[in-house]
């Protein structure tokens, strides 16, 4: 799926990280540059230790890179304090994580309105209830976290990612958790929400399956981009996944 | 298993550091009380060890009446025995001693030293003998009627120099005197901040006592025989009739010794009552931070469970932790309640008390009662965490969740119930006329049962204080009040130390207030006149009741009555005997007679307290035997009772003293003025004559009723300020759990500030979290303290204390400061809230 015009959502360039001092220094990345497109679905695979979690907390501004520049919707983060990358977060991305999620002390609607709320913002309620019946969501509204199903609980964080139109939503394992069958269900939104809502989805994941679902490919293995794939299947990405040794 | 637990402990300091935390403030204030009270007693027992280090014998009065509070008034002794004693056989040296009420007014014309607040102002005789412990540090001993010398901190004070006329109030009045010597106690510029004026001994006996008279004299003995023989010989000198002993050095430093220490005594005891109920609000502390801390090692708990760990193993680990924080933990506050003793001597000298320097005193027993106490409370306190830890489950180690969950359950319902009520019968008993001892069970009850109800309390209170929080704040709001009640038993635990500092502080100013409502609705009913004039001269006399009648021939006064107050012996205990001039005081100030008039009061005859004639099985005609201090006897009839408030029990006719040598002073002179004078006027010209008397000060009528309620003011203040410390040590409690809570929430705020909430907000939400668990403690303690302080007033009911007032403005005052606890108690735990990494947080499973 190509469209004749690609605009990205969020980028790197240059983009390095490096942990620690002197003797014991580790290339997390090394200068890695990728586009991310608007309206695309994009996964970032490779193996353990390969840097696709750190790739992804840069162009979050949870982690700052050591040099090079990551920049969302035109923002370059390394030129922002903490309030401004906090605002950015709150209005501009939308996260899914492996687990824990949600605030166990609000309801399944005020963890999804929970960045608009945040910020103290109204959002657009159409949207917002579009959202949530996509996720099938209607009748678990006043639950809180405890009384949902893990696979509920999963639905209610991508509902809450999309519910302020963030400009892209950055996804680390959102299946990692799930049973195979709920993990699809998962999937299938995501999907959706690119689909029919126009969303832009990055995701991390080590599943083939998981990935097989995105428009697009990216392969990491130590710190580098090493490859590239388009419209995959669960098959050429388990095969590619073997020849890079993971 | 004790390495493991030893391992447990130094994994975690940050955990250690806060347990011990509310370990060693616990603690420090028992052991700085204690260090306090013994570096006093040891100061004051040097001192008077000092005092009396030259004298080998020592000659007084045998007439003494004690009274209540261990005081006691003593007569005084002719001048001329000091002669009879210089010839005895083996005396060096007599000095005469006088020690009474005397204040000497400073160059700017104001009085130094308060009245009946701080150090007392003394005046006496200064004598250069081997035996006095005052010396001239400037200019010369003062001789004869015009001279006089002052001690060096008055001198500074009162920026008073050698060579000038210096005013001093004294027994007779006040009277001008040139300055000629500046005297210095010891090693220190006066003793204990008290004030003196000293004068040669005539002077001093005529101007502050009675002319001719001494208390004591001092005797130094040229060690050629023994003290006790000294003593002997001089006794035998003595007359009889003079009513006269003689003590040895010895005995006498021992006895000023014992009370001293007696009167410290009660101090310290007071002290230690306040720093065991800290102690107590420490436990639920210390409790709270163990409960806390199982409940979140419950997984790792649960792991060694599994691999084999027994139940006993589990809990052992857990008590020995206890028992590490607890001997740390109290050896620091040890160390700190050094420094507290320290900082309370540094606040006296601030009040310029003076302390003459005894040094530091660190009495063995304070170092191991603090050691025991603080150790075994904290072992008590982590015994229910620890047998609860025990009981987790292995599988709890494959669990999700490491969070307390379980809610509150039936049991503790009803057991909280059951006191509750057992405690409400037991005060509706007493309101029903049982025993009022009863009164402290019920009390008892009802507190425990409101602490045990507390988790089942706390949920549904705390949701309800959260609620304009969860209105106004917007998500943080909804939040923190989600926060303050997702966990009963740890909010209702953080909120029990408020909850009782709060009580008390209310019940004490319930009484307080109510006593001051009674005071001021009797004295306003009692009190007919326009004007008073108050003296408090800590016991040394009072006003001279000369200053009643002058006021009273005043054009512009209509009526002046003193009134008197002496101590007698009655049924061989001393008691305080008010005096009054029949005619002076009726339609001045009524006492509240019952069927009777002030007419009654005859040279024979005596009111007596309402209450008192009835305990007595008094009635009219009763006869009651009085022995004043000069030793006399006489019997009086009880012409009539009276039911209000007066400051002793009896009232008897000051024409009883006329002829006599029985001291007498008024206390207070009640004045009205004549009905043609505006109050200004009348209040100018009284104003002028009592200055020019130098003896007490004029107030109005509002002004008199308010002063009345002074004391009361004191005694809070004192009692305010010793609940401040377990005020503290609730608020160490909140900061404590509030950070383990953010300890333990650390993922849920990583999520919070990944999907963009920024710092401010976390630090709103957990700001109001802290002052949600505050008010709950305030608001539960508020209803409790009003309570409490109905039961108090209640139980006072015998001693005249009927109207119980509401503190309403003390009340909002302690809602609005306990806003700002909990405000001040987020402080630190929201910074660190802020300070979580995002990602470690996120990363951590």
């Amino acid at each position: 799926m190509t469209s004749p015009t690609l605009t990205a959502a969020a980028s790197t360039s240059g983009a390095t990280k490096i942990y620690g001092k002197d003797d014991s220094v580790v290339y997390a990345l090394r200068d890695v540059s990728v586009e991310f497109y608007s309206g695309q679905f994009t996964a970032i695979m490779g193996p353990s230790g390969s840097g696709k979690s750190t790739l992804m907390h840069c162009i979050a501004g949870l982690d700052e890179l050591t040099s090079g520049s990551a920049i969302i919707d035109g923002n370059d983060l390394s030129q922002m304090k903490d309030k401004e990358l906090t605002e950015l977060r709150r209005e501009k991305i939308g996260f899914i994580f492996q687990s824990f999620n949600l605030v166990p002390t609000l309801t399944a609607d005020e963890n999804i309105r929970l960045p608009l709320l945040l910020g103290n913002n109204k959002g657009n309620e159409e949207w917002i209830q579009k959202v949530i019946s996509t996720v099938h969501l209607n009748d678990r509204l006043t639950h809180r976290p405890s009384e949902l199903s893990g696979g509920q609980q999963q639905r209610v964080a991508v509902a809450r990612a999309l519910a302020s139109e963030p400009r892209i939503i950055l996804a680390d394992e959102p299946t990692g958790n799930l049973d195979s069958t709920t993990g699809a269900e998962i999937l299938t939104f995501m999907r959706k929400a690119v689909d029919e809502l126009g969303q832009t989805i990055v995701m991390v994941t080590h599943d083939p399956v998981a990935a097989a679902y995105a428009d697009r490919i990216i392969f990491l293995a130590d710190g580098h981009v090493v490859d590239e794939m388009t419209d995959p299947t669960a098959e050429r990405v388990l095969d590619r996944m073997k020849s890079l040794g993971s | 298993m004790f390495r493991i637990a030893l391992k447990g402990i130094l994994g975690r300091k940050a955990r250690l550091v806060l347990t011990s935390l509310a370990v060693i403030l616990g603690t420090a204030f028992l052991s700085g009380t204690s260090v306090f009270s013994a570096t006093l007693n040891k100061t004051f027992d040097d001192l008077f060890a000092d005092v009396f280090k030259n004298v080998d014998s020592y000659v007084r009065s045998s007439q003494v009446i004690e009274a209540d509070f261990g005081q006691e008034e003593r007569q005084r002794i002719p001048v001329e025995l000091v002669d009879l004693v210089a010839k005895v056989d083996g005396v060096t040296s007599v000095t005469p001693d006088l020690q009474a009420f005397a204040r000497i007014v400073g160059s700017d014309g104001k009085p130094l030293g308060s009245d009946g607040q701080g150090p007392p102002t003394f005046g006496g005789i200064f004598m250069e003998s081997d035996v006095s412990l005052w010396t001239i540090a400037e200019g010369k001993a003062p001789v004869g009627p015009n001279q006089a010398a002052v001690d060096q901190a008055s001198a500074k004070a009162g920026k008073l120099k050698v060579g000038d006329t210096v005013k001093i109030i004294g027994q007779a009045g006040s009277r001008e005197f040139d300055l000629v010597g500046i005297a210095s106690y010891g090693d220190v510029r006066s003793p204990g901040g008290a004030t003196f004026a000293l004068f040669d001994q005539p002077t001093a006996s005529e101007f502050l006592a009675k002319p001719g008279f001494i208390d004591a004299i001092l005797i130094a003995g040229d060690d050629s025989v023994s003290d006790t023989e000294l003593s002997r010989r001089i006794n035998e000198v003595l007359p009889t009739d003079s009513k006269t002993e003689t003590l040895t050095g010895a005995e006498i430093t021992k006895e000023t010794q014992d009370q001293i220490g007696s009167a410290l005594a009660f101090f310290g005891i007071l002290l230690s009552v306040f720093s065991f109920i800290a102690l107590g609000v420490g436990c639920f502390v210390i409790y709270n931070v163990f409960s806390i801390s199982a409940a979140q090692r419950q997984r790792e708990n649960a792991l060694l469970r599994a691999i084999g760990a027994s139940k006993r193993q589990i809990t052992s680990a857990m008590l020995v932790e206890a028992v590490v924080v607890g001997i740390v933990g109290s050896a620091v506050g040890m160390i700190a309640g050094i420094g507290l003793s320290q900082g309370l001597s540094a606040m006296l000298r601030a009040l310029s008390i003076d302390l003459p320097s005894g040094g530091l005193t660190v009495p063995s027993s304070a170092i191991t009662q603090t050691l025991i106490v603080g150790t075994i409370v904290t072992l008590a306190s982590a015994l229910l965490p620890a047998r609860r830890a025990g009981k987790v489950p292995p599988l709890a180690a494959m669990r999700d969740t490491a969070i307390e969950t379980a809610g509150p359950s039936r049991k503790r319902s009803i057991f909280g119930l059951a006191f509750i009520t057992a405690g409400i019968g037991f005060v509706s008993a007493v309101t029903a006329g049982a025993d009022t001892s009863l009164l402290g069970f019920g009390i008892l009850g009802v507190f425990i049962g409101v602490i045990i109800l507390g988790p089942v309390i706390a949920r549904p209170v705390a949701l309800f204080l959260g609620r304009p929080a969860a209105r106004f704040r917007g998500v943080t709001g909804i939040m923190a009040r989600q926060n303050s009640a997702r966990n009963p038993k740890r909010t209702a635990r953080t909120s029990s130390p408020v909850f009782i500092g709060v009580s008390l502080v209310v019940a004490v100013t319930a009484l307080a207030s109510s006593i001051k409502g009674q005071i001021d609705s009797v004295f306003s009913e009692q009190f007919k006149g326009d004007f008073a004039v108050s003296i408090d001269s800590f016991g040394f006399g009072g006003l001279s009741p000369s200053l009643a009648t002058d006021i009273a021939k005043m054009p512009e006064v209509a009526g002046a009555a003193g009134l008197g107050l002496i101590t007698a012996k009655l049924d061989g205990k001393g008691q305080y005997i008010s005096a009054v001039d029949p005619t002076a005081i009726a339609g001045i100030f009524d006492v509240g007679l019952v069927g009777t008039t002030y007419a009654d009061l005859t040279d024979s005859s005596i009111f007596v307290k309402d209450t008192r004639a009835e305990k007595k099985d008094w009635t009219k005609g009763s006869t009651v035997n009085l022995t004043f201090a000069n030793g006399t006897s006489q019997t009086f009839t009880v012409a009539g009772v009276f039911d209000g408030e007066n400051i002793s029990d009896y009232i008897i006719n000051k024409s009883v003293f006329e002829g006599t040598n029985i001291v007498n002073f008024d206390t207070s002179i009640f004045i009205k003025k004549a009905e043609n004078v505006s109050e200004d006027d009348a209040r100018a010209v009284l104003d002028k004559t009592v200055k020019d008397y130098g003896q007490g000060e004029l107030l109005n009528k509002r002004e008199y009723i308010d002063s009345r309620s002074g004391n009361v003011n004191q005694l809070l203040g004192l009692i305010y300020g010793l609940l401040f410390l377990s005020v503290i040590i609730a608020i160490v409690g909140i900061i404590i759990t509030l950070l383990l809570s953010v300890f333990e929430r650390q993922r849920e705020l990583g999520l919070l500030r990944a999907v963009g909430m920024t710092r401010q907000q976390v630090r709103t939400t957990v700001r109001w979290e802290s002052i949600i668990t505050s008010l709950l403690g305030a608001v539960m303690g508020i209803v409790l303290g009003i309570g409490l302080g109905w039961v108090i007033v209640f139980a006072l009911r015998d001693q005249g204390l009927t109207t119980f007032s509401l503190p309403v403005s003390s009340t909002i005052f302690i809602m609005v400061m306990s806003f700002v606890v909990g405000v001040m108690a987020a402080i630190y735990p929201a910074w660190r809230a802020t300070r979580v990494d995002i990602l470690n947080a996120l990363a951590t499973n």
